[in-house]
């Protein structure tokens, strides 16, 4: 019986990724006021960032309760004794909890791994793709926490904020705090460092943002998986995949949109870049 | 202030019967008694006159609630020989006039006005660092004022029946109003005399004479609190020389409670805990800038500690050495941001233990881009690398007058007139800033800029850059032009081309 992979929707994983791959995507909620959606569920990102600019209520995501990992856990054990859960970065939600808690109320036998990817978005996603595609060969659960845990350093996630406003009206977001207060409009690049969002440096345009995002890509030699991810802009998307393509096959490239634990903070019009380095080297 | 509260509902709850006043009284004397600290002596003034503004009264209304209020703010204030504002003294007062505004309107019953007295607070509070300067360089409101509010908060919550929540839930921690530029308080330590010993104690005796205590002892120190009656006093005061206060106040009657703290020793652990919530690593740049506004920009952008200086005003080696002691950080980034500078600045090396890097910058816009260009993330090296690279994607132009009439560059200059440079070249002269702005601008293949930042001068008016922005947006629908307020002198533009 296969290991059956689970994440979380700020994975960034498309459905067709998870259908491709057999992976179950538990959606998280976004609520704007007393509405609330599932995310990529009831609420597809494009509404999501049009509420954003939109809607005067603020966004509030809130991680999957643990009823909802029990179900995925219960309906899963139907078909395999071995689950692997990969959770985007417990120091953004407390999914990772969520999925930890639920284990001890599943009905059938069934081993449950739970991972704390450290990361979100695409640089959890790619980590997510690679367990999957290892789990379709046959590999057992150890093998396949061994190989997450492997994968988990070579996985780097790089965002352009084209506004620092939705970062400030969101309040702190770990080291990215140091961001605020700026007295002229700056472009932050930010990155997932042990789990938070944190700064990598600062620009002035949005072309020396897309300039970045490519030479950071670029200056990796070996690379396994590449994913390219926009809020609302999905031509200047095209734009740097088509650029990538250079260094990349551009059919390996996955494409998909910011989720709104990102998005919330990052804005429209952000971008970001995903990498998962190839081993050894 | 926790202390102080505690104090005075211990007391309360001994009050002699269950009358407004004689629980007012009960709770001011208890803060009285255990008042700790600056805020915490305030506080009890605070009480003090809230009692007296009950006194005699079985129960209160709105109306009685505000009136007290006004004589507990003009009792906080009296305690105090310097009353400062930007602290809990501004909350206090600007509580009791909304208390005053609430009660004279239509609703005053009891929950409307400390609604009213819980939002005035708030606001005062986020408002704390415009009054005080210190607060704004700490990027922090004031805390004495946040305790103010969080108590009335309290009052207000208890007062709607909200007991059950109050208990799970954390204080509102109020963030400042004004974007903060985020200094570290390192420099502040470097202007900032030694703060000596905090002193203080509770004084018993017969027929005490605050006034004369206060007077006696204003010139003795700072932060002077003297509080009380005359069977009672406390006192509250930054001294260098303790010993000498407490041998004059021993002679008075019994002391109490006596504390005295060494302040330099908190300050250095105050210091060691902003260290360790710095954003960023081990390493600090130091600026050379004039001009408020753009000082504010540096600092916003993570600079250390800016030391003045420009055109006609280049600082010393060892204002540049002082600089870079006074920072945190083993490893100091200089940028001089002005050529006549470069030099002086690379001095600092041979006089100071702390490795030194300086990124030869030679105009603000030069500065400002290697500054953007920081790395969180790399060592000293490699971010000076970083910097120096980054300095020259951005083209500076700066516009004077000039001080006196010469030839340079094949252009006739009349004294005072209008000059242009384009980094550190003379290419336009005329008689009006505005035109020699554009005409420098003219020189640049503007079609392939994406941003251009106008620093604008002390002496200019925000009209004229906005007419050039403006027209700048028009003729180029691609650029990004951002009109900032510089502040510097002599320089009336200050523009940098991306």
């Amino acid at each position: 019986m296969a290991v059956k992979i689970v994440t979380d929707s700020l994975s960034d994983i498309t459905s067709d990724i998870a259908q491709g791959l057999g992976i179950t995507v538990v959606p998280l909620t976004v609520s704007f006021g007393k509405e609330s959606f599932l995310d990529r569920v009831t609420m597809t990102t494009d509404e999501f960032y049009h509420k954003l600019t939109h809607d005067p209520n603020w966004p509030r995501t809130t991680q999957p309760p643990p009823g909802d990992f029990i179900d995925v856990y219960n309906k899963l054990a139907e078909e395999t004794d071995e689950i692997l859960v990969i959770t985007l970065s417990s120091k953004l939600s407390g999914t990772y909890e969520s999925a930890l808690n639920a284990r001890s109320l599943v009905e059938k036998e069934c081993r449950i791994e739970v991972i704390d990817s450290l990361t979100v978005a695409m640089g959890l996603g790619l980590i997510v793709i690679a367990a999957a595609k290892v789990a379709q060969t046959g590999a057992n659960l150890d093998e396949l926490v061994d190989l997450v845990r492997r994968a988990m350093p070579r996985s780097h996630l790089v965002a352009y904020f084209d506004t620092l406003k939705y970062l400030a009206k969101g309040g702190r977001i770990g080291k990215a705090q140091g961001l605020l207060g700026a007295m002229l409009s700056i472009k932050p690049i930010l990155t997932v460092k042990d789990g938070e969002m944190s700064p990598l440096t600062r620009l002035r345009s949005r072309t020396a943002g897309m300039d970045y995002l490519y030479n950071f890509v670029a200056g990796f030699p070996h690379i396994e998986g590449l994913a390219v991810e926009h809020a609302t802009t999905p031509d200047d998307a095209d734009r740097l995949v088509e650029r990538l393509s250079s260094v990349f096959s551009k059919e390996r490239i996955y494409r998909s949109t910011i989720s709104p634990v990102v998005g919330t903070y990052a804005g429209p019009d952000a971008m970001a870049v995903s990498i998962l380095e190839a081993e050894g080297k | 202030m926790l202390l102080t509260m505690r104090s005075g509902i211990e007391e309360a709850y001994r009050a002699p019967d269950r009358s407004a006043s004689a629980v007012a009284q009960a709770m001011a004397s208890g803060a009285l008694m255990g008042a700790r600290g600056n805020s915490g002596v305030i506080l009890s003034q605070i009480w003090r006159g809230l009692a007296q503004g009950l006194a005699e009264k079985e129960s209160f209304t709105g109306s009685d609630l505000a009136d007290a209020l006004l004589q507990a703010s003009m009792m906080a204030y009296k305690g105090l020989s310097n009353p400062v504002e930007g602290t809990i003294l501004t909350v206090v007062r600007e509580a009791a006039s909304a208390a005053q505004a609430q009660a004279s309107s239509g609703s005053n019953d009891l929950i409307s006005v400390m609604e009213a007295v819980v939002s005035a607070a708030n606001e005062s509070v986020a408002n704390t660092p415009t009054l005080l300067p210190v607060l704004r360089e700490c990027g922090v409101v004031d805390a004495g004022g946040q305790g103010l509010y969080t108590l009335l908060e309290g009052a207000l919550r208890y007062l709607r029946g909200e007991v059950e929540q109050m208990q799970f839930r954390k204080p509102q921690m109020i963030v400042s109003n004004i974007p903060l530029a985020a200094r570290t308080p390192q420099m502040l330590a470097a202007e900032e005399v030694p703060y000596g010993y905090c002193t203080e104690f509770l004084l018993k005796g017969e027929k005490l004479d605050p006034g004369k205590l206060r007077a006696r002892l204003e010139k003795k120190g700072q932060s002077l609190i003297v509080v009380g009656d005359e069977s009672t006093v406390r006192v509250h005061i930054h001294t260098l020389d303790p010993g000498n206060i407490i041998h004059y106040a021993a002679s008075l009657g019994t002391m109490h409670q006596v504390s005295i703290r060494n302040m330099d020793e908190q300050h250095q652990d105050f210091l060691q805990m902003q260290r360790e919530r710095m954003p960023a690593t081990d390493m600090a740049i130091i600026a050379v800038v004039s001009g408020d506004g753009l000082a504010d920009i540096l600092g916003s952008l993570g600079v250390a500690a800016t030391v003045p200086g420009g055109q006609t005003m280049n600082p010393s080696t060892k204002d540049l050495l002082q600089a870079v002691e006074s920072v945190a950080s083993d490893k100091v980034i200089i940028l001089p941001n002005n050529k006549n500078i470069v030099l002086t600045a690379e001095q600092v090396q041979s006089l100071t233990a702390k490795s030194i890097e300086v990124v030869p910058t030679e105009t603000i816009p030069q500065g400002i881009a290697a500054l953007l260009a920081f790395d969180y993330e790399a060592d000293l090296e490699t971010n000076a690398q970083l910097m120096n690279k980054a300095k020259s994607a951005v083209k500076s132009i700066e516009i004077t007058r000039a001080i006196r009439s010469t030839q340079l560059g094949g252009l006739k200059i009349k004294k005072k007139q209008a000059i242009g440079f384009l980094d550190g070249e003379l290419v336009a002269v005329g008689d009006n800033t505005t035109d020699v702005l554009i005409e420098a601008l003219a020189r640049l293949d503007l079609g392939e800029a994406e941003v251009i930042t106008i620093y604008y001068g002390a002496d200019t008016e925000l009209a004229e850059v906005e007419q050039v922005s403006f027209s700048l947006r028009e003729q180029h629908s691609q650029l990004q032009v951002e009109v900032v307020r510089g502040g510097q002198p002599h320089y009336n533009y200050i523009v940098s081309v991306e």
